[in-house]
């Protein structure tokens, strides 16, 4: 077992509130997500599941059990550090151990879990190590093999691939992915990369100073932004955003296009940059001036400027015989197009 | 105030109740700070008694002196009492003189009147107040002066000589490769361990030998040469990039220019921190000032304070006032710059 | 600071030229040899000499004044029936010194070490007005030893504060420093007292350099305090006490003044120390004995290298764990 509940959990440092009154439910066996751009309160909500901070008002629930004041201790969960946490003078299997010697557990039970935890990360040789001696990735199984062996209820998990080079970024995601799976237990992931948060999520959270924004499976929030934040939070490069005024449930786009909306009064509509490509002949398009184009191979990303002076980015698939300084018209399917209103909520 | 409240009561942990162990550090730290302020504050509180009081017990907290009056037909003021008469009724009186267990006191509304009292039963009128004289005598009648200068000369000289010879020395050693380079630290490093008191009698007939026993070059040299100043400036220098210097000689600057204009401008955090300690070790210098100055005229502070210390007729109340006085540029030093000594500890280790 | 800066001034040309025709050898020369002058007359020299001196004997100073007597300091230094009874030693004032020095140094050192390491770890905490509390126990460190020990004899007098909170308690008043143990007890605690807030500053940024993030894992992990301490504070920051360590006991073996103006080494010879027996013997008594001090200071030397040497390679591992 291991569901998680948030009630109202408020947090203030010296005075000034960081956390304003999140909700939020993790079924067991949830992968969940906790994502934004930095100082938006995702870790220190973490700390606070944890344990390692104190909520100033709210209720945490673990298994529908009221744990705010239970020290980090009492809780049962395990938590993996930005920086690994290893102590650095003990080696791999002392730092392996030392969480179940505090438990009283006996010699052999230790010894089996983790012999258990360094087959499962692969870590079996590394085992008489201390931490200076390991490469980056090895130190992550470490402090993964930390958690693993304490068999906790749910594991947290603090930017824990932040440490590493690309590549190896990509290993221990899909590594992590798997042993999710394995373990089928809760876990709690921390981090600002949207490609860790929408490869790994169950549910992604996004969050914004202090607030929840969006809670929603990874395809939800990219197809279903719920406001204007998540939309250009979410998805690489970010949303092209047009403000304008919608009348008699009709709006008008640079170029001239003309779109049936189902509000009225300014409104925002956002395109995705995939969802645009080039204009046919009796096609209405944006027309835009290029001022960037990034040939990728498999993809093209222009970028261009309307004749509004507004920023506009399309991915085009291949490699279109585009160059800089050329005029372009830009179409799209009117069904891909999200539609706001003036406080930046997701209208449809 | 609430944000006040939560400031003082932070505690490791989190939220939550009291933990004894906060209880604990809060008593170890106000008790801590009541023994390591507590004489020093004791000292300044003495230092502004007149010996009279100074001779009492139990003393008293805080200095008082004691109220006189003008009293007509006398021409020194007169020092107050509280009188308790025979018939219990209590009156404030001057005391002209004692003579034996009775004083002479004087009513000094009514000079005509004498009154012989018991001393048991006068008990003097102070007030809250300091005896200045306590300070200014030590200047005006002692060498207090001649000391506090000979103090300032030495402290003064002792710390830029060392500043420019060790910062010579240290860019030398940082930002040149040459033979004997190791060798010569090797040497500075090895005699990082040598204290004064393991060379004072062949140092005293160095000293001696070049002719300045009595001198307060006698003092200063010998202590300028620090191998801890060579050492942590060296240490600062090789953390300069070498870019710098070679950038300054494409733009044909001397060796002395670089040194002069890039190298000791960049090197001020480490010179400050030099600066500093120097200025202390320098004035609380005792043991080698001790050794080398026999003329009273050229004793430093420290030596002075300790040879009056010593006197048979110890004069506390002169005593008292003279360390306050040679308390004062440390404590100053201490409160301007705490922080940089802080780091320089916490950085090299000095002391 | 300004004859320094106009002398630099008019230096500049002169050493351009000087340079010119030496090159960076020739400045390399100006620039070590003030510094290398001094240190050479006034601190290789001595130490040279000192090995001469404490093979000759007399009352001189001047070492060519002094006849050669080999190893006779040495022997009459080193000279005892019972080490550990000074009264059997023909220096019988040596051997208490020696005697003396290593008591102070146990007790002292002891103290210290905890005294230091508990505010350390108070200050450590998070605490309220850390940088003030760190202020108040540093600050006696920078105080003269003849301030110091002023102040307290002031306090211990027969008149002084202790006595006055000694007979508040309803004792009787004691004249601490004319008793043996007391004046004892009183330089152990006046060299604790000016010195821990060095010792405390040193233990503090060792335990400041242990990441806050290893004492959440280990609140994670359930540990208790008591474990946490001995299992990860005091293994980390073990290279900073035994340098601290170290580093107390080298200074404790020099104690001279603030124990010298506190007690003058009395009552007897209850607080001489070595450092004071050396100055006396050289310097301060009728007698005095140039190759003797020479001969004592050259065996305190010798301990102190060995100390230091300990604490140098205890700092260096303290580098190198920092490193990793």
């Amino acid at each position: 077992m291991g569901s998680i509940a948030l009630r109202g959990i408020c947090k203030s440092f010296g005075g000034i509130e960081v956390i304003h009154g999140i909700d939020l439910e993790i079924a067991n066996g949830e992968l969940v997500v906790f994502v934004g751009p930095s100082g938006c309160g995702k870790s220190t909500l973490l700390r606070l599941i944890a344990g390692l901070e104190r909520p100033s008002s709210g209720l945490i629930e673990i298994d529908g059990r009221d744990v705010t004041r239970l020290g980090a201790a009492d809780r049962g969960l395990a938590m993996v550090f930005q920086s690994y946490a290893l102590y650095p003078h003990m080696t791999v299997r002392q730092n392996l151990s030392f969480g179940l010697e505090n438990l009283r557990m006996p010699k052999a039970e230790i010894a089996a879990r983790v012999a258990e935890a360094a087959r499962m990360l692969a870590i079996g040789d590394l085992l008489e190590r201390r931490p200076a001696q390991l490469s980056g990735g090895q130190r992550q199984r470490v402090a993964i093999g930390r958690a693993i062996v304490r068999n906790p209820t749910a594991f947290l998990l603090d930017e824990p691939l932040s440490n590493l080079d690309a590549e190896l970024r990509g290993t221990m995601r899909a590594e992590l992915a798997a042993l999710h799976d394995r373990l089928g237990a809760t876990m709690i992931y921390v981090t600002h990369d949207q490609i860790e948060a929408m490869t790994l999520a169950d549910r992604i959270v996004v969050l914004r100073r202090g607030r929840i924004e969006q809670v929603d499976t990874p395809l939800n929030l990219y197809n279903r932004p719920a406001n204007l934040f998540v939309a250009g939070f979410i998805g690489s490069p970010a949303m092209n955003l047009f403000r304008t005024e919608a009348r008699g449930g009709r709006a008008v786009l640079p170029g001239g296009i003309d779109l049936p909306v189902p509000a009225d009064g300014p409104v925002v509509l956002g395109i995705r940059p995939q969802h645009l490509h080039p204009a046919g002949p009796d096609e209405a398009g944006i027309p835009a001036e290029l001022r960037l184009v990034e040939a990728l191979g498999a993809e093209t990303v222009l970028h261009g400027i309307t004749d509004s002076g507004e920023p506009l980015v399309a991915v085009i698939d291949g490699q279109p015989a585009v160059t800089r300084g050329q005029r372009l018209r830009l179409a799209f399917d009117p069904a891909d197009m999200h539609l706001f209103d003036a406080g930046g909520r997701r209208i449809g | 105030m609430t944000g006040l409240k939560t400031f003082i009561t932070r505690r490791r942990g989190h939220g939550g109740r009291w933990h004894w162990t906060d209880v604990a550090s809060w008593i170890w730290l106000i008790g801590g700070t009541i023994l390591m302020l507590g004489p020093a504050l004791w000292l300044l509180s003495s230092s502004f008694k007149d010996p009279a009081q100074l001779a009492e017990f139990p003393p008293t907290l805080l200095p008082y002196v004691q109220r006189v009056a003008e009293v007509e037909g006398f021409d020194t003021p007169l020092p107050l009492y509280t009188v308790t008469l025979p018939g219990g009724e209590t009156r404030i009186l001057a005391q002209i003189r004692r003579l034996g267990a009775n004083a002479q006191m004087v009513d000094p509304a009514d000079p005509a009147l004498r009154i012989s009292v018991p001393i048991s039963q006068r008990a003097p009128l102070r007030e809250i107040g300091l005896a200045t004289a306590n300070y200014t005598d030590p200047f005006l009648h002692f060498d207090f002066f001649t000391y506090l200068r000979n103090s300032v000369f030495v402290t003064v000289t002792a710390t830029l000589l060392t500043l420019l010879t060790n910062s010579m020395a240290a860019f030398a050693l940082s930002k040149y490769r040459f033979r004997g380079r190791d060798a010569v630290m090797l040497v500075i490093v090895g005699t990082l361990m040598v204290p004064l008191s393991v060379i004072l009698v062949p140092l005293y007939s160095v000293v001696s030998r070049v002719g300045l026993l009595d001198s307060l070059w006698g003092v200063i040299l010998p202590t300028i040469a620090t191998p801890t100043g060579v050492f942590l400036l060296r240490q600062y220098m090789l953390t300069i990039p070498d870019e710098l210097i070679e950038a300054a000689r494409m733009d044909h600057a001397s060796e002395w220019q670089i040194y002069w204009r890039i190298v000791l401008p960049l090197s001020a955090p480490a010179l400050a921190v030099l600066a500093i300690f120097s200025v202390v070790w320098r004035w609380n210098d005792f043991l080698w000032p001790l050794i080398v100055l026999t003329r009273r005229e050229l004793y430093t502070l420290q030596v002075g304070l300790n040879s009056y210390a010593g006197e048979l007729n110890v004069q506390w109340h002169y005593i008292l006032a003279m360390t306050v006085v040679t308390m004062i540029p440390v404590v100053l030093v201490f409160i301007l710059l705490q922080r940089f000594i802080t780091t320089g500890i916490a950085g090299a280790g000095l002391k | 600071m300004l004859p320094f800066v106009l002398a630099a001034r008019v230096l500049e040309p002169v050493l351009a030229l000087w340079q010119r025709r030496t090159g960076h050898a020739g400045m390399i020369a100006v620039f070590l040899i003030p510094n290398m002058t001094i240190f050479g007359i006034f601190v290789i020299v001595p130490l040279v000499l000192n090995l001469l001196y404490s093979f000759t004997g007399g009352a001189e100073i001047l070492l060519e004044q002094r006849p050669w007597v080999g190893m006779q300091q040495y022997e009459r230094l080193l000279d005892c029936q019972n080490h550990l009874q000074p009264m059997t030693c023909r220096e019988d004032q040596f051997w208490r010194a020696v005697h003396n020095t290593a008591r102070f140094v146990l007790s002292q050192v002891a103290l210290m070490v905890t005294v230091s390491m508990i505010t350390a770890l108070i200050l450590n905490r998070r605490i309220a007005g850390r940088g003030l509390w760190r202020a108040v126990f540093f600050f006696p460190v920078l105080l003269s030893p003849v301030v110091v020990g002023l102040i307290w004899r002031w306090i211990l007098q027969r008149e002084g504060l202790l006595n006055l909170i000694v007979v508040r308690l309803g004792g009787d008043p004691v004249i601490w420093l004319n008793d043996r143990f007391w004046a004892f007890a009183a330089a152990v605690g006046v060299s604790t007292w000016a010195h821990m807030g060095f010792y405390t500053l040193i233990l503090l940024a060792g335990l400041q350099a242990i990441p806050r993030d290893l004492y959440e894992a280990a609140e994670m992990d359930a540990t208790p305090p008591s474990r946490v301490f001995w299992r990860i504070t005091l293994p980390l920051l073990g290279p900073n006490l035994a340098v601290v360590l170290v580093l107390a006991l080298i200074r404790a073996v020099q104690i001279f003044d603030e124990a010298y103006v506190l007690t003058g080494g009395g009552p007897g010879t209850a607080t001489m120390f070595m450092t004071q027996y050396i100055y006396e013997v050289g310097f301060a008594s009728f007698l005095r004995n140039p190759g003797l001090a020479a001969a004592a200071s050259i065996l305190m030397g010798g301990l102190l290298v060995v100390l230091t040497l300990i604490q140098l390679a205890l700092s260096r591992r303290a580098e190198r764990m920092r490193q990793r």
